[in-house]
């Protein structure tokens, strides 16, 4: 270890994207309170996109300049890490975020309470932030709810459309259910290491003397945390209020629950097991590599199988983001101790940067379509390229990104994800990833035909009438030129993303 | 190293050009004189003469490898992932195969597509241009991930032109099963590319300046268990494998992509169909691209085989049986297209069993003189549709001969190279095919003499199908209207075809061994060229290889020497070709011959239907399914490929169906199932965790 | 002599499983959020017996934490349950059902 010396000073500055954020939803707040029939939504969207465009630009530049380098910024005794996970993260909350606040101008035009939307929406992102940062059972308990709530009231968003409140309320119900099994998971965890800080709990185990006399109260509790990790992450079997929430919530909030939440979700999985739990210490008592293995297996295949018959692209781009969380748990079930952990959970990180955009875009193409009022199942797509022919490629990059063709960062991230689960030894991990690509190509490339090589039914005059939404336009187009563009760039994160997951597996002792 | 870079610095614009032109013609195809052909036949043209210069920068001096970007690498990466490009003697030969079908293939299609006012052409010329493009990249990869990823990309570009035609039915079912079938393989690759990196930490296949490379770290732990020493550190082998029988598992994973591409059987059922394509698409994929991608595959990573003495004996056999089978197949077939598709997977069947017998240069022959004659007959074929107005049935032809002399005699030189008459190309390659497997069963390995008898059976009915073909569309009486009188076709259909004509004749000189060894003058250029290849990717490495870990060593025959031995596999071959050839004539010459296949009987049926090589495949997944979708099958049949990728997606869609009611939508379910799903796990990993005995201790 | 520690955690496990369920059965989507501030209380006092136990204040501080997020979750679901019986016209979780599959 490189003598510690403070890369920022106060050190409370690495908390920089999370303080941002927290300050543009109190100045969404204060204009609405001002201005309470406020209908220049452009001002509002504004705000938000500023505000969450430079906490990602915060954010990037503290991950290139090595602040969260090595061990990272031990913050207020320990309850905040910022280290080079947790400031890659922020980069994906932070990107999704703006992209969603771009692109929900036209989408909230007509709604009423739009500060309150996008404010509930850089709340979220905060909660996110600071989830990738904590570590402590309290501030990952805290900071969840900092996401959960705002999210709920998103979901329900359309307060008069009964999708939307039924999907909210759904939402809303499982969530409370996850969250009392996890606050439940964290109490046992408690009582039996007597500590709340990630560290602090690994230290407390380490002996052994503590498993053998209390092992069974701390698998207990450590399942019931893996539920909540569970819920957070759409993994099965707590996803089941996944499709119904992305199917019924306005869809730039299905893009940024489907790619941010997951991710918040994902991080603290990841900080958690890795650092509080270390495989070697717990193995004997609960192995929760063997656990995130058989989680992974059921959610990629149920994910992917759900997907392939459905007739509803968003219900479908749903499911898929369920099959996508399995292949994410890869990240955390090859962590065997074979072969090199920073590898598999370097690529289940990548795969997340990655999935951010080209999930993110294909929703927020469904939310172009909602907007042109085209409909919602593969029919309804027929011939829409002859229509909108640019806004098609795009679409036809997501969808093939997603199904890890070499379009787009998808393969790659895809691709680093096998080979983790190859070199740890689990091949048949692998295996039965790579079988669910090949059922996801089929129904990705279900999207691409109708939209492509099929005559469109008459229904796309709203493309005339109604014009292009040039937020939502934009932020698709930013999407896709993303997600191609990380195919070649790949690298530059991709080392980020090894170098910090590399920092994370040493915490522990 | 530094004065040698010159004309190799232009190497990746072989690639690019056609890639250029690609964009050109998708984005600016519409509002150019030929809807974007010049700019194919520009790129294409350039790429051939620039695939000539690195023939003879290769030729006099060394082989090159340079590296042109590192995709991802870095500290704390167990593997780079580089984009690089190797340019040895197979991979230029192969260089200038591909631009010189590709280029004329561009040609052609002025007459094939422009001529005919087909619509769409700037999406045509982009697709053809992005096929060309990265099949010539992915000659020149120099690691297995970079040839994986335009293996892939070929397939795509196969997909869309084999579709061309979407409006109608027929091409839109044939390219998705093209595709989906090609991409089944293209798994097990998938998989065996990761299994290399994870088993060597390089894809690399060697060349020169290349430190580690995945097939001499193989041949290394190879020899090191041989002699009873560890393992070399950079290689892992995985499931307590030992490096033999785990270096087999990547390598029937990599052939599992190579099979699906090069159409081996049971992969071979997409290719007949793909002939929905356009004609001079099925030109390129038959000749230069899609199919040979696979084979080159196996010669590009030759030095891994050679290992593997099981896994050669496998493409060996599974080469001599697709060869004799699809020959079979081809024999009853009406339509002069389908005729070539399975006369192509045959070929390719023959080109697998010379490098899965030994014959590194054998196969790499046949694999050159095939494409030539191939993109011949195609193009020759599309030549006679155009003058039938797309009638493909040979029974509606007949006596075309006098009507256009220059497709006849340029399709007779094509003929007589598939059939293997002497002296046309096609005889010396497959000839040498066959002797070098024979003398390899003959020298300690007869199993290849199984693989060799079926080839040489093959040899008889290339002969028939290949003349019966040509009988009857051009010999004897017009049996139409349309043969009476065809469509005149124009110079930019007779110039390739003369060219490619010629080409079919002559190309046979590069490799001439029986002559060489009797006049030891005439030399064997394509020998040489391959034996003086870098390092570790040279002929002469190979044959060591291959005799010390397969124990290939040449035999002959008892009594006739090893020349006798060279002689009489010759002679046997012509003979077979010969008398195949000749069963034809009698059988189908005259004015107006007769269907014998009726007398085949049942027999006919059989092979009409492809042994119900689809059939069986839907039977064994329907058989499978049945038994619990009896009732919901049905509903999920629509817009589905057939044949077994239409069962396999159908079991998923039916799993899919009953997994997705779980969501019944009731809220209350789902907490019970969550909780349910929670005690599962509880239960579970409290038994194996040993909790209930500890929780109140 | 203090309650052995084992005592507490039977209780909360009991308060637990009642809340459990109670989801389960409940339709009223009042008392299924009833149900989960049960479930959440039994944390609280598993937090609380353990604090005393380890003899460090992070439980009893944490079971704030937890009081306080208790109430700002009914306030959200109060307000869902309240757009849904507008939309549905009644309160029972099970009828609202036209997202499925």
């Amino acid at each position: 270890m490189m003598p510690l010396q403070a890369p920022i000073s106060p050190d409370w500055l690495a908390l920089t994207p999370a303080i941002v954020l927290g300050v543009f939803a109190m100045v969404l707040f204060l204009l609405d309170s001002i201005d309470p029939d406020e209908s220049n939504d452009g001002l509002l969207a504004g705000v938000a996109t500023v505000g969450t465009a430079s906490a990602m630009v915060v954010a990037g530049v503290f991950l290139l300049s090595g602040v969260g380098a090595g061990e990272g910024v031990s913050v207020f005794n320990g309850q905040l890490v910022v280290d080079g996970m947790a400031l890659f993260f922020t980069f994906i909350f932070t990107s999704v975020a703006a992209l969603i606040c771009l692109a929900s101008i036209e989408y909230l035009a007509g709604t009423d309470d739009i500060a309150g939307y996008y404010s509930l929406v850089v709340l979220a992102t905060t909660g996110m932030t600071v989830m990738a940062a904590a570590n402590s059972l309290a501030t990952v308990f805290v900071s969840l709810e900092l996401l959960s709530l705002p999210s709920y009231g998103l979901v329900a968003y359309l307060k008069n459309d009964r999708g939307s409140v039924e999907a909210g309320m759904k939402y809303f119900l499982i969530g409370a259910l996850s969250s009392a099994v996890f606050a439940y998971g964290i109490s046992l965890v408690y009582g039996v290491t007597g500590s709340l800080l990630l560290p602090d709990i690994a230290s407390a185990l380490a002996g052994g003397e503590t498993l053998a006399n209390l092992g069974g109260l701390l698998g207990v509790g450590v399942l019931m945390l893996v539920g909540g990790f569970a819920f957070k992450t759409a993994s099965v079997p707590f996803h089941f209020w996944a499709p119904e929430a992305y199917e019924g919530a306005p869809a730039p909030v299905s893009a940024f629950l489907s790619s941010a939440s997951k991710a918040a979700g994902f991080v603290i999985a990841f900080r958690v097991f890795t650092v509080a739990f270390p495989i070697e210490t717990v193995a004997g008592t609960i192995d929760w590599v063997l656990a995130f293995q058989i989680l992974a297996v059921v959610t990629m295949t149920l994910g992917n199988f759900a997907a392939a018959t459905q007739e509803n692209v968003k219900r479908m781009l749903a499911y898929s983001s369920v099959g996508h969380a399995g292949y994410v748990l890869i990240g955390l079930a090859a962590l065997t101790g074979q072969g090199s952990g920073e590898i598999v959970l370097g690529a289940g990180m990548i795969h997340l940067l990655v999935y951010g955009f080209m999930n993110t875009g294909a929703f927020l193409f469904v939310a172009m379509a909602e907007y042109w009022e085209v409909g919602r199942t593969f029919e309804d797509y027929n011939g829409l390229a002859t229509k909108a022919p640019v806004a098609c490629v795009a679409m036809t990059v997501f969808m093939f990104s997603l199904a890890g063709l070499p379009i787009g960062g998808g393969f790659l991230s895809k691709y680093y994800l096998f080979a983790g689960a190859v070199g740890a030894g689990v091949w048949w991990l692998a295996g039965v990833a790579a079988i669910n690509s090949a059922l996801s190509l089929f129904y990705y490339s279900r999207v691409v035909k109708a939209m492509w090589l099929e005559e469109p039914n008459g229904n796309l005059g709203g493309i005339d009438t109604r014009g292009y939404p040039t937020g939502l336009y934009s932020a698709v187009m930013i999407a896709a030129v993303a997600t191609v563009l990380l195919l070649p760039a790949l690298g530059v994160f991709s080392d980020v993303a090894f170098e910090a997951a590399n920092a994370v597996l040493r915490l522990g002792p | 190293m530094a004065a040698e870079g010159g004309i190799f610095t232009f190497a990746p614009a072989i690639a690019v050009l056609p890639f250029v032109s690609f964009l050109i013609a998708l984005s600016a195809g519409r509002y150019m004189p030929k809807k974007g052909a010049f700019a194919g036949i520009a790129a294409t043209g350039g790429s051939l003469l620039l695939s000539l210069l690195m023939v003879a920068q290769v030729a006099s001096g060394h082989a090159h490898h340079m590296e042109l970007y590192t995709w991802v690498g870095g500290e704390g990466v167990p593997f780079e992932l580089t984009f690089g490009i190797l340019l040895d003697q197979l991979s230029t030969l192969m260089l200038v195969i591909v631009s010189t079908i590709a280029f004329l293939v561009h040609v052609f299609s002025l007459g094939y597509m422009n001529d005919e006012g087909e619509p769409g052409l700037p999406r045509y010329y982009a697709e053809l241009g992005l096929f060309t493009a990265s099949m010539l990249a992915f000659v020149f990869s120099d690691n297995i991930l970079m040839a994986f990823m335009f293996f892939e990309l070929v397939g795509l570009c196969s997909y869309l032109l084999i579709g061309f035609w979407f409006r109608r039915s027929g091409p839109p079912s044939a390219a998705k099963k093209a595709f989906l079938v090609t991409r089944f393989g293209d798994y097990f690759f998938l998989i065996g590319v990761v299994g290399i990196f994870a088993t060597f930490g390089t894809g690399m296949f060697g060349g020169p300046g290349v430190e580690e490379s995945f097939p001499v770290l193989a041949e290394e732990a190879m020899s090191a268990m041989a002699a009873g020493e560890a393992m070399p550190e950079a290689v892992t082998t995985f499931f307590g494998l030992s490096p033999g029988a785990w270096f087999g598992v990547l390598g029937l994973l990599v052939l599992g992509g190579v099979m699906g591409k090069s159409a081996q059987f049971p992969f071979h059922t997409w290719l007949p169909d793909a002939m929905e394509g356009p004609t001079p698409v099925s030109a390129l994929i038959h000749a230069a691209t899609m199919v040979a991608a696979g084979v080159y595959l196996v010669a590009r990573m030759y030095g891994f085989y050679a290992l593997l003495p099981t896994l050669l004996a496998i493409i060996a056999f599974v080469g001599g049986f697709t060869a004799l089978f699809a020959a079979t197949m081809g024999v009853v077939k009406d339509e002069i297209k389908q005729v070539l598709a399975y006369s192509t997977i045959s070929q390719y069947g023959y080109i697998m069993l010379g490098l899965g017998g030994g014959g590194y240069v054998a196969g790499v022959f046949h694999l050159t003189t095939h494409a030539f004659f191939k993109a011949l007959l195609f193009l020759g074929a599309g030549s006679v549709i155009i003058a039938m107005h797309h009638n493909e049935d040979m029974w509606e032809m007949g006596g075309l001969k006098d009507r256009m002399p220059v497709t006849y005699y340029a399709f007779l030189s094509g003929s007589l190279a598939l059939a293997g008459i002497v002296p046309f190309s096609g005889f010396w390659s497959k000839d040498e095919v066959l002797y070098e497997t024979l003398v390899h069963g003959l020298g300690g390995s007869p199993i290849l003499l199984g693989a060799y008898l079926m080839g040489i059976v093959a040899v008889f009915f290339t002969g028939f199908y290949t003349f019966r073909m040509v009988l009857l569309t051009f010999h004897g009486d017009p049996r139409s209207d349309l043969a009476e009188d065809p469509e005149p076709v124009r110079w930019n259909v007779k110039i390739p075809l003369a060219i490619l004509g010629t080409l079919a004749a002559v190309v046979g000189v590069i490799n001439l061994v029986p002559v060489h060894a009797v006049v030891g003058a005439v030399p064997e250029f394509l020998h040489d060229w391959l034996f003086h290849g870098p390092e570790t990717l040279n002929g002469a490495h190979y044959e060591e290889l291959t005799e010390q870990f397969a124990g290939y060593s040449a035999g002959a025959i008892p009594g006739l020497g090893g020349l006798g031995t060279l002689f009489a596999s010759a002679g046997v071959s012509l003979a077979v070709a010969l008398a195949g050839s000749a069963l034809a004539l009698g059988l189908y010459r005259g004015p107006d011959p007769a269907e014998h296949t009726e007398k085949l009987g049942a027999l006919k049926t059989v092979l009409y239907n492809n042994y119900y090589q689809d059939e069986y495949q839907v039977w064994l997944a329907q058989d499978l399914t049945e038994g619990t979708v009896a009732g919901t099958a049905k509903r999920f049949d629509d817009g589905v490929v057939d044949g077994l990728v239409n069962r396999v997606s159908d079991v998923s869609l039916v799993s899919g169906y009953f997994l997705r009611r779980v969501q019944t939508g009731i809220v209350s379910n789902y907490a019970a199932l969550i909780t349910l799903g929670l005690v599962v796990l509880l239960v579970a990993f409290g038994i194996m965790g040993g909790w209930f005995g500890g929780v109140f201790a | 002599m203090a309650v052995p520690v084992q005592y507490y955690l039977v209780l909360s496990a009991a308060i637990f499983c009642i809340g459990l369920f109670g989801i389960l059965t409940r339709r009223n989507a009042l008392m299924f959020l009833m149900s989960v501030e049960l479930m959440l209380n039994a944390a609280n006092i598993n937090f609380v017996a353990f604090s005393f136990q380890h003899g460090n204040l992070t439980g009893q501080v944490f079971s704030l934490f937890t009081m306080a997020l208790a109430a700002a979750e009914v306030a959200v679901g109060i307000g869902i349950v309240l757009v849904l019986y507008r939309n549905f016209a009644d309160v029972d979780v099970t009828k609202a059902t036209t997202l499925r599959w």
